[in-house]
């Protein structure tokens, strides 16, 4: 039996160790999912409130609801430049000991901490999209009796969208890679769980390299989902 | 009180006056063409008619209703005014059936088949029936127009705006466009257009009024506007684009 062979099972054959990458990898997709989930809602909300309040002129800022706009601009602005402003592995660690202190559930404290920290990115993508849509688009969507919302809904969203979706699958995959920071809160996602085995059998090689692949044919999972996903988009750019 | 009624209009962009009172009335059936110097407030002025641009002071009463008044119903009254705008934007994400039923459908005003069969009836009347399934980005200019005129119709407006129509087109597919205008005013419909197809104002408009430095400077038949115009700017402004 070669080195390499004995070292795999060692590694993850014994004792079931490979529960600790399966375990791992549910916990990772799990925290992932949800915090983009989160992220994405949050995205969505200050990314439209920062538009709306930008593409309003002073003018049309008086009065109440112009006022009410400028406050929630406001605090969006703060949100997404403290988020951006600090470490994720700060943020995790501040929301485990301080905010979040008497929770139970790790998973819990991690999918929060990632989907408002994702949301602040994703925001940011989503204004830049809006903004790309022509202005024309929304002028034609009102001057036809449809309200903001719903000319936003149907026609300005949809574009910033496709426009927006190869730097919103990089923040997914981004977002993906840094839940392995969740080990510094003893949560056992998949990096910990690699780690954990290489603690056990003084293996280093093959649990690393092993989570590094199944970081990457995840990726590449994603990669290819959205290159489907876009080329269904991009049916109404067809000359 | 005409159909549309505007007075002492005033519109300022930071410290740069665009419109510097202007006072119209427009009657029911009336084609009203637009004409001026690029930066004169011509467009300004039709964008505020649907609040696109929000005036800056004065009032605009659209049957009798102020729009201008704090809490009207903005979305209410732009039901009743089509637009059309020099670049089309048609809603590139929808094909051609859905730019046309969206707005019909989304308020409540047809249902989806109502809305589908109106849109056909109107899309025969300019000739584009087959490319109800298109997108818009498969069209010419002139194509794209003619659907955007034909969008704002399916909202059966009483007034059709229109803000330099063919000013974004090869000059081979003005005339479709064009054409496609000239019927909608041979069937009675009220029409205020900015324009510089001269030709346009000519045959069709009821009234033409020149707009400089953002006032009314002369109005008048299409006849006399172009044979004896009378102030020194129109007739400097004519010289050039006649």
């Amino acid at each position: 039996m070669s080195e390499l062979q004995r070292k795999f099972i060692q590694d993850f054959i014994e004792k079931d160790r490979w529960h600790f990458i399966t375990d791992g990898l549910k916990t990772t997709l799990t925290v992932t999912l949800l915090a983009l989930l989160i992220g994405t809602c949050i995205g969505i909300i200050v990314g439209i409130i920062r538009c709306a309040h930008d593409q309003q002129t002073a003018n049309e800022l008086r009065g109440a609801k112009g006022a009410v706009l400028k406050i929630l601009n406001l605090l969006c602005k703060l949100y997404v430049t403290v988020i951006r402003g600090t470490p994720a592995l700060i943020q995790l660690l501040i929301m485990f000991f301080i905010i979040m202190v008497s929770a139970r559930s790790k998973v819990l404290v991690a999918v929060i901490t990632f989907g408002i920290n994702s949301g602040a990115y994703v925001a940011e993508i989503f204004r830049g999209g809006i903004m790309s849509v022509d202005q024309g688009q929304m002028e034609a969507g009102r001057s036809l009796g449809l309200n903001y919302v719903q000319t936003m809904t149907r026609i300005v969203l949809p574009q910033a969208f496709k426009a927006t979706l190869p730097a919103l699958v990089n923040e997914f995959i981004a977002l993906l890679k840094e839940t392995s920071i969740c080990g510094y809160i003893g949560l056992n996602e998949l990096t910990r769980g690699g780690d954990i085995i290489r603690g056990t059998t003084f293996d280093a090689f093959l649990p690393l390299f092993g989570v590094a692949l199944i970081y990457l044919v995840l990726v590449l999972v994603i990669s290819l989902i959205s290159g489907l996903v876009e080329k269904q988009l991009r049916k109404s750019d067809m000359r | 009180m005409g159909m549309i009624s505007v007075k002492n209009l005033h519109k300022s962009f930071g410290s740069n006056e665009v419109l510097r009172g202007i006072d119209y009335e427009i009657e029911k059936g009336e084609k009203i063409v637009i004409i001026g110097a690029s930066g004169s407030g011509k467009s300004t002025f039709l964008r505020c008619l649907n609040l696109l641009e929000i005036p800056t002071s004065g009032q605009i009463f659209i049957d009798g209703e102020e729009i201008t008044a704090p809490g009207a119903n903005v979305d209410q009254i732009r039901r009743k005014m089509g637009m059309v705008f020099q670049h089309f934007n048609l809603f590139n994400n929808l094909s051609i059936m859905d730019n046309i039923i969206l707005a019909p459908t989304m308020l409540g005003l047809m249902n989806k088949e109502e809305a589908k069969e109106k849109a056909l009836t109107l899309l025969k009347r300019v000739n584009l029936v087959e490319k109800a399934d298109a997108f818009p980005a498969q069209l010419s200019g002139g194509q794209k127009q003619r659907i955007a005129i034909v969008r704002s119709l399916a909202m059966n407006p009483e007034v059709m705006l229109f803000d330099e129509p063919t000013s974004a087109l090869d000059p081979e597919m003005v005339g479709e466009v064009l054409e496609v205008m000239r019927e909608l005013a041979d069937s009675g419909m009220t029409m205020v257009v900015v324009t510089h197809e001269m030709g346009f104002a000519r045959e069709v408009a009821s009234k033409v009024i020149f707009v400089d430095e953002g006032i009314i400077k002369e109005e008048n038949t299409p006849a006399e506007f172009f044979t004896h115009p009378q102030n020194h700017r129109l007739q400097d402004f004519l010289s050039k684009v006649l």
